[in-house]
């Protein structure tokens, strides 16, 4: 048996540091124990099971390992997830808002819905896959209620609105959101930090506040994660 | 008197001004039941539990609707006595769709708030699950797997053809020279095996010409490949008779995928052929994506590599992208390429246009126009054009 230790995160709650092989990685407590989702490690410790949480995989994990000051998805709270994906970062977003929290998960693509739906949804409750387009926020109005955080990693051109549409209509006030932005599928052309400068420009206008922007190389090239609120 | 009917995962609510429920009607308990009622709403049809609900606020006198669906609003304004409108937003609704959770416990439909959640949730996975259900019956994703197969396919049977020959060159290598093509090669091996076996009847039986057979027997009388003995070439053999199963399927996918294409795009068809159509599609992700691009965009599908070199670059850009596979243009001379190039797409969009949101076949009409257009270039452009000094060809002169 391998030597394990295991540190909850100075900051995020339900985000847990794993120590092992002198190796430090990060971790989500496994709501479904026994069951790995897109082939991550599983760690026992203390009759916990944790999964590994790879930030090459997952930018949320790549933003964390980058020193993000604030998580707004926090346990028992209600997020709407833009661009679900297979539910990679969407599993460990479930883990940490745990059995009283609601994943909206919003994924367009008919193939990826499919591994969302079979990998993550079928196990885990918190997790509400809507197959539409995040483009037209009011296509899912009806199963959406108001949540406390957005997250959105759509790869549009124009992704700045598109969440600002969305929190308009599903944001609490004062709630806090998410946004990674990904230069290439904006302007290939341009710089990045020419690009993110410009939507946060946008997203200024929109009446946001942002008050963190980070970088995800080496994990991520030309992304960067943003936090903000109204 | 007005009220404002909500939808609901768990059912339909009719509210007064000041936003308490006046009329309600639940659907089924059962999820799968619920997500379809959902569906067929949205869809705008007048359920079983909406039609109840109207005749209840028919009663009571309330002839003003609102409703946040307009295709439900046009319908159910169709409806004698009842005068529905469409609304967006309104803060009555969001803070009835707030407290459902608590409502609905109140009415005695769940036990708590737990058992609304996993109800609600398992609609919503029905919902997603049903959405899945009816994408993956579009037949155009059936034409992009068929010519994804079909391209795999032509490369795999490269591979073993190739690799038969290579093999069976050890013991027979005349033969590689004469014959050309691998499903008859692949044939020869399997059937006949040993060269000995190159009799002149038994040839003429597997259908080669009858100036070849004798050639061939000749040679394999002569070879100067080793001699094989059966169990040798047995697993040859038996890659040879799969490789020619392989060709069988290839044979009936292409079938499959002409009859398919002439269906659900017949329109784009006519001008590209089967193949080629089905190509673009699965470029495109979609027939109806295909129908929504730009035909400058159509016009460089497949050529997304020197798309962006010239974006990024300040290269010249791409005239054609797999469109110039099309009989038009690979045929024509060079200069005449990018003009026939664009006439051909704009023909193209029309004819996905068409294809994707349902119309009637022109497809002889667009080709006939398609080729009098390319007359009239070639006439106008008989000869290349003087060369001009390049531009923009150096690496950041983009402004």
């Amino acid at each position: 048996m391998v030597e394990v230790e295991v540190h909850e995160h100075d900051i995020f709650p339900n985000v847990f540091l794993v120590k092992t092989r002198g190796q430090e990685k990060l971790a989500t407590r496994n709501m479904v124990p026994g069951t790995s989702v897109y082939g991550e490690e599983l760690v026992q410790h203390n009759d916990i099971e944790y999964r590994i949480w790879d930030p090459y995989r997952s930018k949320l994990a790549a933003a964390i390992k980058k020193g993000l000051h604030e998580l707004p998805i926090k346990q028992g709270e209600r997020i709407l997830y833009l661009g679900a994906a297979s539910g990679t970062t969407v599993s460990h977003v479930s883990d940490i808002a745990g059995n009283t929290g609601e994943v909206y998960a919003v994924e367009f693509s008919q193939r990826s819905m499919r591994d969302l739906i079979e990998k993550v949804c079928r196990n885990r409750s918190n997790v509400r896959p809507i197959l539409a387009d995040a483009r037209v926020p009011a296509e899912y109005r009806l199963l959406v209620r108001i949540v406390d955080s957005v997250y959105s990693d759509v790869a549009q051109p124009n992704q700045a609105n598109l969440f600002s549409d969305n929190a308009d209509v599903y944001l609490k006030e004062k709630g806090r959101a998410i946004i990674v932005i990904k230069s290439r599928s904006i302007d290939v052309t341009q710089r990045p930090t020419d690009i993110f400068k410009k939507e946060i420009k946008i997203l200024e206008n929109c009446g946001f506040h942002v008050s963190e922007v980070i970088r995800l190389e080496p994990f991520d090239k030309d992304h960067a994660m943003i936090t903000l609120g109204r | 008197m007005k009220s404002t009917l909500v939808i609901t995962t768990v059912g339909i609510f009719a509210l007064n001004s000041k936003g308490s429920i006046i009329e309600r009607k639940f659907f089924s308990k059962d999820p799968k039941k619920a997500a379809d009622r959902y569906r067929q709403l949205r869809k705008g049809e007048i359920v079983p539990e909406l039609s109840q609900l109207l005749k209840e606020l028919q009663k009571n006198n309330y002839d003003e609707l609102l409703i946040e669906d307009r295709i439900l609003a046009s319908k159910i304004s169709k409806i004698k006595d009842f005068n529905c409108k469409e609304f967006n937003e309104s803060s009555v609704i969001q803070k009835f769709r707030e407290k459902l959770d608590v409502t609905t416990v109140k009415l005695g439909r769940f036990s708590d708030r737990q058992d609304f959640q996993d109800f609600t949730s398992k609609v919503t996975l029905a919902i997603a699950e049903e959405a899945i259900t009816s994408e993956t019956q579009k037949k155009d994703l059936h034409a992009i797997q068929a010519i994804r197969t079909l391209d795999d396919l032509d490369k795999t049977l490269n591979l073993f053809s190739g690799r038969v020959r290579e093999w069976y060159g050890l013991h027979f290598p005349e033969l590689e020279k004469l014959v050309d093509k691998h499903e008859t090669y692949a044939r020869l091996v399997s059937d006949l095996g040993d060269r000995e076996n190159y009799k002149i009847d038994k040839l003429e039986s597997e259908g080669i010409p009858e100036q070849k057979v004798k050639l061939i027997s000749e040679k394999a009388e002569n070879s100067i490949g080793y001699s094989a003995n059966s169990s040798d070439l047995e697993t040859l053999q038996s890659l040879s008779k799969n490789t020619i199963q392989l060709f069988k399927l290839r044979n009936a996918t292409e079938e499959f995928l002409e009859e398919l294409m002439k269906k659900i795009a017949p329109n784009l068809t006519a001008i590209l052929g089967p193949l080629m159509s089905a190509r673009i599609i699965s470029i495109a992700g979609s027939l109806e994506r295909l129908a929504m691009m730009p035909s400058s965009t159509l016009q460089v599908l497949g050529a997304e590599k020197a798309l962006f070199r010239s974006l990024k670059t300040g290269s010249r850009p791409p005239k054609h992208g797999i469109i110039f596979q099309h009989q038009a243009l690979h045929t024509a001379p060079k200069w005449q390429r990018g003009k026939i190039a664009r006439v051909l797409a704009s023909k193209l969009s029309i004819a996905a246009r068409i294809d994707s949101f349902g119309g009637e076949f022109i497809g002889d009409q667009l080709v006939e126009y398609i080729e009098k257009r390319i007359l009239e270039i070639q006439k106008k452009y008989p000869s290349a054009p003087k060369v001009k000094k390049r531009y923009g060809r150096s690496r950041g002169s983009r402004t």
